[in-house]
């Protein structure tokens, strides 16, 4: 019997789909009203649509919606529209990194983003290698070293999205601080989203057949070949896609190709595809030729359609209920706060930065967002963390984004200026 | 080289041109560009300084003679300094010298591949130099013209420097229009109106941008010294710091561009992922003076 979708499983999975859509855009829109951002009300929606609030309520109303475990063919279309959501997010996060932006604030953005990935990585790691326990766990071996690797990285990522949002609304967007932020978080993203990379690769099977070093070359070869030689054809080719072929059509088909190309090629040498739709968007984002309405085009697209989709699919997978953990999620959190917000502030002292700009800066970026949830998801999936941690992850998330703005005003004044530090240089 | 006594340098004026060096590399171009120095020394009322960084020979000595006097250059009143040693730094340390306030370099308005990344000299110049530097892209007998000039506005303490810098020189060689151009780029901003703007959000934000750059702009305006008698318009122009200028230059045919002098050291990994002034000094749009406003940014 051919593996296809039938009638009453396309009903099911059209039905998924649309409930995801609508629900999340409801709840996102009286978010908005309380200033909260768009990725929390996607994720309430999960937890109510999941094995949360539904699934123990009404087990069969879920069961016949989300059938995730009992159909494979509607599982298996749900999981592929989440791996092709959580690609496209990635895509768009790297059209977002503006490498030359990071060059042109200098040391201060490079001291801050380094700042803001060295203690929070250091910290997250020395935890997970020392004290495994306070998690409840007790990996060995190269398990060990995945999990403490992880925690490093998960702790030191930045995102940009709900950090631009916050500078926008606190009149700092354009500001010399706003942009230190902006960069640091780039290149936060930049350093994170590798490093990760090469962590899931160690974590599934690619590694341990091509041996760390190949696949550290991999990632190297492949991010300098896109970044040298893919930057220099995009530019060549961006014009003529954008004046010669319809338009939006054109740049949306080679834009979104590309990607997807890139994802195909990473994910067939053993390294996440996520890496290669997170190249891609930096190497077509940088491009001077892409129009801001393509750019505004490819956002609108993924962040209306695949990412709810994602974020809604968290909460159908883990039942938060019975995963939370009091002990993990404080120290979770007491780790992201301390790493990121003292790392980042000592980073922008010694860029040259007075207290209270240092301090508004750490606490711009501790913002982790809708990047620390994706993270957390892909490290889930691949089995290098478990659900209570994951849980712990999402709820830092939503923490650290919550205040972050609140924590910035202690030290910006309404109209975006820094209130002034007793030892302002 | 020994040290140097730079106070006469220390918060000197952009303004006005009182003296101009020429870097002599007896390439094809050398009589166009002689002739071109004279004409500017003449229109700045400044003293002008011939460099040449190699070795002093009778043939070399000959040649700048007879171009000298080819041109209608005086051999008394201009100074010929001859230096041997690494072209660019010997170059930079003679201006400090002899403190000039402008520095005359024929520039190719495009590289190849290799030139580029390698860095030639009036690139390497453009980028180190502790004074103005007018880069000519097409030097000729009969001078180059300046009718239009379009002046970048960024958001840098040097700007208001650079456009006084460039209404002096506009009314030293009688141009007829100045656009003062700011570019308007915003990372993160595409993301941020995806999230959850509606229609109206969204041309707020827009707009805001556009006011706050125009006031920027106009509050720039107003500072300036010395603008009477000129026509200035604005424009903004939107996309990436130095991509987007180059380009509104381009598009405008203007004859000279105006900006500051860099505020950060530039290296190779600035030319890999081109940014700022690279952008411009990649493919020249047309003449280029870069203003050294000899404040730090």
């Amino acid at each position: 019997m051919p593996f296809k979708l039938g009638h009453q499983d396309l009903i099911i999975l059209l039905l998924a789909i649309s409930t995801m859509l609508i629900l999340s855009r409801i709840v996102a829109e009286l978010g908005k009203r309380f200033k909260l951002p768009v990725v929390m009300g996607e994720l309430l929606v999960g937890i109510a649509l999941g094995p949360t609030i539904l699934g123990t309520l009404y087990p069969e109303a879920y069961d016949y919606l989300f059938p995730l475990a009992t159909n494979p063919k509607v599982g298996y279309a749900l999981d592929g529209i989440f791996s092709l959501s959580v690609i496209m997010l990635l895509f768009v996060a790297g059209m977002e990194v503006d490498l030359p932006l990071v060059l042109r604030q200098g040391k201060t953005a490079i001291y801050t983003g380094l700042g803001g990935m060295i203690l929070p990585f250091f910290t997250g790691f020395a935890v997970a290698w020392w004290l495994p326990d306070v998690f409840g766990l007790h990996p060995e071996g190269q398990a060990r070293l995945i999990f403490a690797l992880f925690l490093g990285t998960a702790l030191s990522i930045s995102a940009l999205p709900v950090i631009a949002r916050i500078l926008m609304d606190m009149n700092l967007f354009k500001t010399n601080i706003g942009m230190i932020i902006i960069a640091s978080a780039m290149f936060n993203d930049l350093l994170g989203w590798l490093i990760f990379s090469f962590i899931l690769s160690l974590g599934g099977n690619g590694a341990s057949e091509m041996g760390i070093g190949t696949t550290i070359a991999w990632i190297i070869a492949f991010g300098a070949f896109m970044l040298f030689v893919g930057r220099r054809i995009i530019n060549r080719v961006l014009p003529w896609v954008q004046n010669k072929l319809s338009w939006p059509g054109g740049v949306l088909a080679m834009s979104l190709g590309l990607c997807l190309v890139c994802a195909a090629f990473t994910e067939s040498i053993n390294i996440h595809a996520i890496l290669g739709a997170f190249i891609a968007g930096i190497a077509i984002g940088d491009s001077v030729h892409l129009r801001e309405q393509a750019r505004e085009i490819i956002h609108q697209f993924v962040t209306n359609f695949f990412a709810p989709l994602f974020f809604v699919s968290i909460g159908l997978k883990v039942n938060f209920v019975e995963n939370f953990d009091l002990v993990t999620v404080s120290v979770i959190l007491v780790l992201a706060f301390v790493g990121k917000v003292v790392g980042a502030s000592i980073g922008a002292r010694i860029g040259g930065l007075n207290r209270n700009a240092a301090l508004a800066v750490g606490f711009g970026l501790n913002a982790r967002g809708a990047m620390e949830i994706i993270l957390g998801t892909l490290a889930y999936n691949a089995g290098i963390i478990g659900k209570p941690i994951f849980v712990a992850l999402v709820i830092m998330a939503l923490v650290t984004s919550l205040t972050s703005g609140p924590l910035m005003r202690r030290f910006v004044k309404d109209n975006g200026e820094i209130k002034p530090s007793p030892d302002l240089r | 080289m020994s040290a140097m006594d730079y106070s006469k340098l220390k918060n000197r004026s952009s303004w006005p041109f009182e003296t101009i060096g020429v870097a002599v590399a007896f390439s094809p171009r050398l009589e166009n560009i002689l002739s071109e120095a004279k004409i500017l020394s003449r229109q700045f009322n400044a003293s002008l300084i011939l460099m040449h960084v190699g070795e002093r020979t009778r043939n070399k000595e000959h040649k700048l003679s007879d171009l000298m006097q080819k041109v209608g250059l005086d051999e008394k009143t201009v100074r010929v300094v001859w230096n041997e040693g690494e072209p660019v730094q010997t170059l930079l340390y003679l201006c400090k010298l002899n403190v000039v306030d402008l520095l005359i370099l024929g520039a190719m308005r495009k590289e190849n591949v290799l030139q580029y990344y390698m860095g030639t000299l009036a690139r390497k110049i453009s980028r180190k130099a502790k004074c103005s530097v007018l880069l000519l892209t097409e030097p000729s007998i009969g001078g180059s013209k300046f009718k239009k000039v379009v002046v970048n506005i960024a958001e840098s303490p040097k700007t208001i420097h650079t456009l006084d810098t460039a209404i002096y020189l506009a009314k030293q060689v009688c141009s007829k229009e100045i656009i003062a151009a700011s570019e308007t780029h915003q990372p993160g901003l595409a993301m941020t109106m995806a999230d959850d703007n509606t229609v109206s959000e969204v041309s707020r934000i827009r707009k805001d941008i556009k006011e706050q750059a125009h006031d920027k702009l106009n509050e720039l305006l107003l500072a300036c010294q010395g603008g009477e008698g000129i026509d200035i318009s604005e424009k903004q122009v939107a996309g990436k710091p130095g991509y987007a200028i180059r380009a509104f230059a381009t598009s405008k045919k203007a004859d000279l561009l105006v900006i500051n002098s860099p505020d950060v050291k530039y290296g190779i990994i600035d030319r890999i992922f081109t940014h700022g002034m690279e952008y411009i000094l990649e493919d020249l749009p047309c003449n280029l003076l870069i203003v050294h406003s000899r404040i730090q940014a």
